[in-house]
């Protein structure tokens, strides 16, 4: 026995290790090869049909033996379906056209064919000078392309037409040289981390949930941190340190372990229904029935996340508080400061690594957090910003967006999970690498602090 | 001065310190405002009372909002009192239920891996392997619930369904791979064996798990072919009569386990390697091995830290939201089977609360479930902490007298 | 600890003070806002079913008045009353028409009916996997697949692919059920309707959004289930509904259209509308943009389907 338990405990290690970098070589590839321009392709059915699209899975057909392979055919507005399943034994050929063109467009979604014509009122482009003045018009801002149209053949030979207005991007992928590519794919990260959601969340970028979830953290931590300061102060340099502080710290200790869809349900029953209905009455009558405060909003998903995060600041400050030595106070006192002298000028700046490390571990904690936002202010789409140009700038009352939520709503909530899973993955390997930074940066500071004092880590 | 860690945090603030209380009558040259003596006394005193009383006032808001919590929900769950007993236990306990059964199925998954990990970590691992390898797995703690509950959900569940043999084969082959690799490592010669330690086997099994993956995603179909003659969820369905639900408490014990392991690994390691050496190496001087001396002399000390790792972990698993919500398929069972659902409290509100008019029953039952959880984990960690902080006394006791 | 009622004073006391100062700088500039012909937040809560076409629409009004913004929350259509009666919201799309009981206690909240309009038509469709060989299904199956009560007059339940004529050699052999959660309208509606009123299965896996529900169909051959018309991907199959006359209706524009298929249904948009006071600019923007030729095209390329002419323009002056 004593030579097979030390195995186990080593695989327990090694296993725990392995679904880590499973979970996150998953989000990565998935996460970032969403943006990658894929292969296109048209693939023959022994019908004779053509079918031009992206080959996307494949799956064993259920009654029988073979696959079938899932294709994303985009044209929505031709056939109704964005994708096809297709048993690979009726595919007669597959060929990978140069030509081949993916359009990004605005109401029916992406468009997968050919360009056959470019008109631009004065004149009308075909073949390859087609796609040249195309690329060109997309390559000017928005508000100053040419009011153009397209006429787009699909692989079975339909011809529609297209306005260029509605196209945000165009790519022959099967064209492009990895250095393109790579331009590309740089190009789409970018704009998914600076752009609006489009078309109910399941395209374009998640910018305002950054912002959102930001925004949020930061009013959260305004809130949170002066009053977990001054608790860890009470409870560790005034309190009397006997039996009712030792139960008080525990409590508060505990309070970390609270579910936070607990947190939520008191946000939504003291913050939303309670102290916002009343404001509401008394501030905003003329408005009422529509809500200002009396909705989840900015301010209340802050004071419930800080409410949520107290514990966490409160126990990583007393932690630090804990590690100064006494002789440093009792050095201060016996030179005449005061309790006032001695806290700001020997106690807080040695405890400053200490808060600073709370502020982190609460950020990260606040950042990650769903279930009680849920309940008190987040919204599936707020373009408007809670913060813009417009007095008094700061709008508490605004609902916004979080990319937690966001990826639970794109995931659940869209038209249709097969197109959302990509960026699903993208959003989710952003918000963990927001995470996973913020907590990193506290541990090194943590670390790299303590070891500059010569304390133990 | 007695400034020993020196510091230019310390040297800054002492020689202010020092320079502000100065005897008055240098400052009268000095550009300091505080000049007058006769003034700065009152005054500095007025400011230190004033500075005592509001950290006091913040100290005390910290502790009503704490206190606030307890009792909003135990006023807003009071008009279930009123109600007909039997709706709400009939509401409830399905809920209850699937709370337990969530947690129990993450606990059967994370324990033997954050315990195992733990003990590994503490007593195997050389020292600078160990400050790189704890972080990292406590690092998994940072990983969202929703992103563990959309990989559980959306992408694990139905992988499971379609290579459920696999799966299952894994559960069990995962861990004797492990000790198949130890039979061959103490096969190996002996120049091998310095090259691949038993101390750094975490990480050389990496790969070998790998490749054990693989290995099942291979075998695993042919074995179900040639012992079974058919697909295991068919022959569990007609043969044995066993439902299977794709979203199911395997999936949501994997997918919360992972989520609990950081924090059950923490704790039990902290209070491993706070065990003193010197018990360690007692043993063993008295002929144990090393295992021996873990199973007998450092467990049993670290025993109750353990156990406070257990229940905060448990406590963690039963207020899980996201997780549960996404991966559990939501089914308000009153079953026992691995593979059906069920549907937890904490998943209830987070769907059911924003839709609950306030004074409906359904609100205050809603209400009264999260102070069932708030009461329970409040419980639980409270007993995990009185039990670490009377542990952490012992074994300072131990490690002085040692 | 007996300062703990006092403190419990002292914590809420820096909220409000946080609030009303904010909350004053608002009231200043709330004359400004006002100024602006159309502008302002529209805010909705409700039916999850309806994001797609709220947020679509909000798309295309806020490309024509930019300062008009709209924020929703998709949470379920039985969140709608409860957010217009607590006054968090003032449109309350809704996948469902309102119960007696939701619109009295409207009435007693604020003295007045809510304005319901009527903005497209969707359907419940019955989904099962794009494998599965069943075509159609009559009400009473359905109901003998979906419910424990059986409230529509089947003679037993149906657990098994086998139990269907249809699906007898289907490889599968416990039939999983998949649906939305309890606050969704189709949740409501298809209890209603196709389950007449009787109760689900406690087996129903209950997901928290339609589009989650058809993808667990697409994945799992042995599922059955049902979400809105709109829903429907390549993964699964709809399966038509025999009516009382006995035959069988495929769910399609046309038959969802004109009502000929059985659970097709309007889409409601409830708006809080006091009698005596016009409507702010914004939500009248956003009206006229539904009932616009356009706004109805808009509902088209969401994967509804559009109303008929005639009732477009009967609503169009609401």
């Amino acid at each position: 026995m004593t030579r097979i338990w030390p195995w186990l405990c080593a695989a327990s290690v090694a296993l725990s290790l392995f679904m880590l970098g499973l979970l996150l070589a998953l989000l990565l590839t998935r996460g970032l090869g969403h943006f990658w321009p894929s292969t296109l392709e048209v693939a023959t059915l022994d019908s004779g049909e053509l079918i031009a699209g992206e080959a996307v899975r494949e799956t064993a057909l259920p009654q029988r033996d073979g696959k079938e392979r899932l294709y994303f055919t985009a044209n929505r507005d031709i056939d109704g379906a964005r994708w096809r399943w297709v048993a690979i034994d009726s595919i007669a050929s597959r060929q990978t056209p140069t030509k081949l063109l993916r359009l990004q467009r605005g109401p029916w979604g992406d468009f997968i064919g050919y360009l056959s014509a470019y008109e631009d009122g004065q004149q009308r482009l075909e073949g390859e000078a087609a796609w040249q003045a195309l690329a060109t018009a997309l390559a000017a801002p928005a508000n100053t392309r040419p009011p153009a149209t397209l006429v787009l053949e699909t692989a079975d030979g339909q011809l529609i037409r297209q306005a260029l207005a509605d196209i945000h991007r165009a790519q022959r992928p099967n064209a492009m040289h990895p250095g393109e590519k790579l331009r590309y794919w740089a190009h789409g990260v970018w704009q998914f981390l600076s752009e609006g959601p489009r078309a109910a969340n399941t395209g374009g970028g998640v910018w305002p949930a950054i912002f959102g979830t930001v925004l949020m953290v930061i009013v959260m931590s305004v809130i949170v941190m002066p009053f977990g300061v001054l608790a860890a102060i009470y409870l560790n340099e005034i309190a009397h340190q006997g039996r009712l502080t030792r139960l008080v710290r525990i409590g508060v200790r505990n309070l970390a372990g609270v579910p936070s869809i607990v947190y939520g349900v008191f946000g939504l029953g003291v913050f939303v229904y309670g102290i916002g209905s009343s404001v509401d009455q008394w501030f905003f009558e003329d408005t009422l029935p529509s809500p200002t405060f009396g909705t989840g909003g900015l301010l209340w998903a802050s004071l419930t996340l800080a409410l949520l995060t107290l514990p966490v600041v409160i126990v990583a400050t007393e932690e630090g508080l804990a590690r100064i030595p006494d002789s440093q106070r009792e050095g201060a006192v016996a030179l005449g400061a005061t309790r006032l002298e001695t806290l700001t000028r020997i106690v807080l700046p040695m405890a400053m690594p200490a808060m600073l490390t709370a502020v982190i571990l609460a950020v990260a904690r606040a950042a990650g957090e769903v279930a009680p936002l849920m309940l008190v202010g987040v919204a599936k789409l707020a373009p408007q910003m809670p913060l813009d140009g417009d007095f008094p700038y700061l709008h508490l009352e605004r609902k916004f967006m979080h990319l937690g939520y966001h990826l639970f709503d794109t995931a659940f909530h869209g038209d249709d999970v097969q197109a959302a899973i990509p960026l699903v993955y993208a959003t989710a390997l952003l918000l963990v690498t927001i995470v996973l930074v913020l907590n990193l940066t506290a541990i090194f500071l943590r670390h790299y602090l303590r070891r500059q004092r010569g304390q133990p880590c | 001065m007695t400034c020993v860690l020196s510091t230019t945090f310390c040297d800054l603030s002492l020689h202010h310190a020092i320079t502000m209380t100065q005897p008055p009558r240098l400052s009268s040259s000095a550009p300091r405002t505080l000049a007058e003596p006769r003034y700065q006394r009152p005054h500095r005193q007025r400011l230190d009372r004033l500075a005592t009383s509001v950290i006091t006032a913040g100290a005390f808001a910290v502790l009503a909002a704490i206190l606030a919590i307890g009792i909003f929900l135990l006023w807003e769950s009071l008009p279930l009192l009123a109600m007909d007993d039997m709706a709400l236990i009939n509401s409830l306990s399905p809920l209850a239920w699937g709370t337990l059964k969530a947690a129990l199925a993450a606990m059967l998954f994370a324990l033997p891996l954050a315990l195992g990990a733990a003990v590994y970590t503490a007593m195997y691992m050389p020292a600078r392997q160990r400050t790189r390898i704890k972080p990292l797995l406590e690092m998994m703690e940072a990983i969202p619930g929703v992103v563990i509950g959309f990989i559980a959900g959306l992408i694990l569940a139905p992988w499971v369904e379609r290579h459920l043999t696999v799966t299952l084969v894994l559960l069990v082959w995962l861990p004797a791979s492990a000790l198949v690799a130890g039979m061959l490592w103490h096969a190996l010669h002996k120049r091998w064996r310095q090259r691949l330690p038993f101390s750094s086997a975490a990480l050389w099994l990496i790969p070998w798990f790998a490749l054990m993956v693989l290995l099942a995603l291979w075998a695993a179909p042919l074995a179900e072919q040639y012992l079974l003659g058919e697909d295991l969820r068919r022959f569990l369905d007609l043969q044995l009569g066993i439902d299977y639900a794709t979203r199911n408490a395997m999936i949501v014990g994997a997918a919360m386990g992972f989520a609990v392991i950081p924090s059950v690994y923490a704790l039990a390691e902290d209070a491993l390697s706070d065990v003193p050496p010197a018990l360690l190496e007692g043993a063993q001087a008295l002929g144990a091995d090393r295992w021996q001396a873990l199973w007998k002399v450092a467990l049993p000390a670290a025993g109750p830290g353990i156990f406070s790792a257990v229940m905060i972990g448990a406590g963690r698993a039963v207020g899980e939201t996201m997780i549960v919500l996404m991966a559990s398929g939501n089914t308000a069972l009153l079953s026992a089977s691995p593979f059906e659902g069920m549907r937890s409290m904490a998943a209830a509100i987070a769907i059911e609360m924003p839709e609950a008019a306030p004074g409906s029953s359904n609100y205050h039952m809603l209400i009264f479930a999260a102070l069932l959880l708030f009461g329970f984990t409040f419980v639980v960690n409270t007993l995990a902490e009185t039990v670490r902080l009377r542990l952490r006394t012992r074994l300072k006791r131990m490690g002085g007298g040692a | 600890m007996n300062s703990c009622a006092t403190s419990f004073l002292l914590l809420r006391r820096p909220v409000h003070a946080i609030s009303l100062s904010v909350l004053l700088m608002l009231a200043l500039t709330s004359a400004n806002a006002m100024a602006s012909p159309v502008s302002g937040t529209l805010s909705a809560v409700g039916s999850d079913t309806m994001a797609g076409l709220i947020l679509r629409w909000g798309e295309v009004l806020s490309q024509r008045h930019p300062d008009v913004n709209i924020q929703f929350q998709a949470s379920g259509s039985a969140n709608a009353p409860a957010a217009l009666m607590a006054g968090t919201t003032r449109l309350g799309p809704m996948s469902r028409q309102m119960t007696d009981t939701e619109r009295q206690a409207f009435e007693q909240r604020y003295g007045y009916p809510p304005l319901e309009l009527k903005v497209a038509r969707d359907a419940l469709v019955v989904i099962v996997h794009r494998h599965n060989p069943l075509a159609e299904l009559t009400r009473q199956q359905v109901d003998a697949l979906f419910s424990t009560t059986r409230e529509c007059g089947a003679d037993a339940a149906i657990n098994r692919w086998q139990a269907l004529p249809a699906t007898r050699d289907w490889p599968f052999g416990a039939i999983s059920l998949h649906g939305r959660n309890s606050a969704s309208g189709t949740y409501g509606l298809f209890q209603q309707r196709a389950l007449c009123g009787g109760a689900f299965r406690p087996t129903l896996s209950q997901h928290p959004g339609a589009s989650a529900a058809v993808a667990a169909v697409g994945e799992s051959p042995g599922s059955i289930g049902y979400a809105g018309y709109h829903h429907l991907t390549p993964n699964v199959k709809a399966v038509s509904l025999i009516n009382a006359d006995g035959q069988a209706i495929a769910p399609n524009e046309n038959s969802v259209q004109n009502g000929d298929y059985p659970l097709s249904r309007y889409l409601y948009l409830y708006v809080n509308a006091p009698p005596e006071r016009p409507l702010p600019a914004a939500e009248k923007a956003l009206l006229d943009l539904i009932f616009s030729p356009e706004g109805q095209q808009i509902a088209r390329s969401a994967g509804f389907v559009p109303l008929s002419e005639t009732l477009r323009q009967q609503q169009a002056d609401w």
